[in-house]
């Protein structure tokens, strides 16, 4: 009796482990998996209030376009996923559609890694070179043997960013600067007028955030007419060349003159760079140099313009820093064909013309080109860059950021930029800092 | 006979330690033992890591960077450890004497600082260095010292000790209190003793108080370096380190190495540095500050 009864509880026991395991079974696929199989993990970028209010509108047209798909949407800024998309994706978590710095630390590296799928299947099929012209899709190529610029496409934008040259207009009249400004020498004489008047001619924080790069960067690429870009195309897609120009030397120059001789914001060493925009917002300042991300707060001070930094004589089309935003790319966490052909279509639909017209109501300068019949009711500033874009692209004189030139160019920019401000370093020894980074990367590749 | 529940056998015993145990061994000596191997090895985060042997750690010293991090520590322990530590003894000396009604109050508002977030700290004191918006220069330049209004969190001489003065608000208070406690730890008779035998307020603090209070001091001494060793969000929050590595730290550095340039396993050799640092300079405390007559414990 015994031993029947431990054989049937050792029967039941055995039917409940087996039960157990197929439950356990059961869920670990289901959990290994997303939620339901129309799920779609998505990081992004967008945190600030007025684009996190766009890119949730979109996720809920794209999901009403597509019912049986949920989107799993992962806010991010743009240090934090810089932090954990690299470690999430190579852990075999993270998102399928995320959004990913272009250059060498992030998207190059990855790519390298095939922890992101090259798009050209979907470049071709969606037409993404109709909608955006090859020099800001070549910012998102990167080659088999790691070569920037070139080979498969691994993202693209929705967003486009100009540094140029914001002017508040009464501060300039008050200082009895005439407007259009046409040439570089014009801008060197407003700085002048300006500073005579008792104004500060520049605004300028450099305790945080990367004015300071887009001021040098700014004046440098301006000086570079976009018939003779490919010296500087070489250098950021890593090809060769070298820091050590005339063009750098002499923007340097200028700007070690105007820290030390009072053109910036009295104690600009000690604000950051979000608190010289406010303070410029609030009308302290003739000009700032920065991108188009800041539209949004500038259109508080209606006096606020934007322009592309005016260029020397002889230099035509004149680059200006810039490109794309982050690029939309799709990790290896999307593991089969409906995964990958459903993040395909999202991130088409984040590069549309509907897309780009919700973001141009919003105050943002869509990479993709607004439809002639857009219906928009569209801000001055907004118009102003919208304008510039369109010039820029018409003579492809879109430049770069110099960080993207290797990975620890940041840093060394950061590290060494405050030593130049300061007169601790001469002009000629930060532009040999910038070179030798860009050498030791060259040699390390 | 058994003396205590542990004296039972380990099956018995395990169920019990087990749980702690496992999130010990997860969180902790987990962590720890994959940052120690990670630190003989070059990772950039994806791939495999490759062996280096010592190499991270023949680099780090001589690592400009680096030895500079090292340095701004070093600075920085002023402002961690000896500061507040005087600040603390003299102002528990005053504390001691007021009424117990008075004292309470002054305790409390002396402690405050301690109670909030060091991260939060750091952003409310970048907020009063702010050259352009900061109360601190507004109010010299309303007093007619505006030279003195400086860039304070931009200048490169500034820089470490205006970091260092808030870590000084931030810990002095936490000092007070350890020797209020130790003051209240004497015996008031010794005191009484030495003040009928005609010895002098200054005489009695330095012959009889602080010798009496070495304890407190070894345990303010060793919370506070190993808080200005392990310091980052009080910097992260202020300067990120800059400007130009003008407060640069060992783990503002690691950060950097690590999560800015993907050098995960250089980072890790400045993270189990800065760990044996800790130890270091804690061992050279307890061995060598501790009450007269009293081995080393």
């Amino acid at each position: 009796m015994m031993h029947r009864h431990s054989r049937k509880t050792g029967a039941l026991r055995r039917k409940s482990l087996i039960g157990l395991v197929s439950l356990a079974v059961v869920s670990a696929v289901t959990f290994a998996q997303p939620a339901s199989a129309t799920d779609l993990p998505v990081w992004d970028d967008y945190s600030y209030a007025a684009q996190t209010a766009v890119i949730e509108a979109l996720d809920k047209k794209f999901e009403a376009a597509h019912p049986d798909v949920t989107i799993k949407r992962t806010q991010r800024t743009f240090e934090d996923l810089g932090l954990t998309l690299r470690l999430a994706v190579s852990a075999g978590d993270g998102p399928v559609v995320t959004k990913v710095n272009q250059g060498a630390k992030d998207m190059g590296a990855m790519a390298q890694k095939k922890l992101l799928l090259p798009l050209d299947e979907f470049s071709k099929k969606y037409d993404w070179p109709a909608r955006q012209s090859e020099s800001l899709l070549a910012r998102d190529r990167w080659s088999k043997d790691g070569q920037f610029g070139e080979g498969p496409i691994y993202g693209i934008s929705g967003l486009a960013e100009i540094v140029g040259l914001y002017y508040n207009e009464q501060v300039l009249k008050d200082a009895g600067v005439e407007l259009p400004l046409k040439t570089f020498d014009d801008f060197l004489a407003a700085l002048d007028k300006v500073k005579e008047a008792g104004q500060p001619p520049i605004a300028m924080g450099t305790a945080k955030n990367h004015l300071a790069l887009h001021l040098l960067a700014g004046i440098s690429q301006a000086h570079i007419d976009a018939k003779s870009r490919k010296q500087i195309d070489d250098l950021i897609y890593g090809r060769g060349g070298s820091w050590k120009t005339d063009g750098n030397l002499e923007s340097a120059k200028l700007m070690q003159h105007w820290a030390e001789d009072g053109y910036f914001y009295n104690g600009f060493q000690g604000i950051s760079g979000d608190d010289a925009v406010q303070l410029f917002i609030a009308g302290q300042g003739a000009f700032l140099v920065s991108g188009t991300w800041y539209f949004g707060d500038m259109q508080a001070n209606p006096n606020i313009h934007f322009m592309a930094i005016p260029a020397p004589k002889g230099v035509n089309h004149p680059l200006s820093v810039g490109g794309v935003d982050l690029a939309w790319a799709i990790t290896s966490q999307a593991k089969n064909d409906k995964m990958k052909d459903l993040a395909g279509s999202y991130i088409d639909y984040m590069v549309s013309p509907e897309a780009a017209v919700e973001w141009a109501k919003a105050g943002y300068l869509p990479s993709t080109a607004l439809p002639k019949d857009a219906d928009l009711d569209v801000s001055p500033l907004l118009s102003e860059g919208l304008e510039m874009w369109k010039s820029l692209n018409a003579n492809d004189a879109i430049g770069h950021y110099p960080d993207w030139s290797t990975p620890t160019m940041l840093k060394t920019i950061d590290d060494n930029m405050p030593l130049l401000l300061a007169g601790q370093q001469t002009p000629a020894a930060f532009v040999d800092k910038l070179d030798a980074d860009y050498s030791s990367y060259l040699a390390s590749k | 006979m058994k003396s205590s529940v542990l004296d039972a056998p380990l099956r018995k015993n395990l169920p019990f330690v087990l749980p702690g145990l496992i999130i010990y061994v997860a969180f902790v000596l987990g962590p720890i033992i994959a940052a120690v191997v990670l630190s003989f090895t070059k990772w950039d985060g994806l791939g495999r890591p490759e062996l280096a042997g010592f190499g991270n750690y023949l680099q780090l010293f001589g690592d400009e960077f680096f030895l500079k991090s090292l340095r701004n520590n070093a600075v920085l322990i002023v402002f961690y450890c000896l500061l507040p530590l005087l600040i603390g003894v003299a102002l528990a000396a005053i504390v001691s004497r007021v009424r117990k009604s008075e004292q309470l109050a002054l305790r409390t508002l002396l402690f405050m600082p301690y109670i909030m977030p060091s991260a939060v700290l750091g952003i409310i004191w970048q907020w009063l260095y702010n050259p352009a918006f900061g109360p601190i220069n507004q109010i010299l330049r309303g007093v007619g010292l505006g030279a003195l209004a400086m860039p304070w969190l931009g200048d490169f001489d500034l820089v470490l000790p205006a970091v260092g003065l808030v870590a000084t608000w931030y810990y002095f208070g936490f000092c007070m209190v350890i020797f209020l406690t130790g003051l209240q730890r004497i015996d008031p008779s010794i005191f009484e003793a030495a003040r009928i035998d005609g010895a002098k307020p200054w005489y009695t603090f330095g012959r009889i108080t602080l010798p009496l209070l070495l304890p407190e001091i070894r345990i303010v001494l060793l919370l506070t370096i190993i808080a200005s060793i392990k310091s980052f969000d009080l910097i992260f929050t202020m300067t990120r380190g800059g400007p130009a590595n003008a407060t640069l730290v060992p783990n503002i550095y690691m950060y950097e190495l690590g999560f800015q340039l993907n050098r995960y396993g250089y980072a890790a050799s400045v993270a189990i540095v800065g760990a044996i640092l800790i130890f270091a300079v804690n061992y050279a405390v307890h061995r060598f500050v501790r009450p007269a007559g009293t081995g080393a414990r």
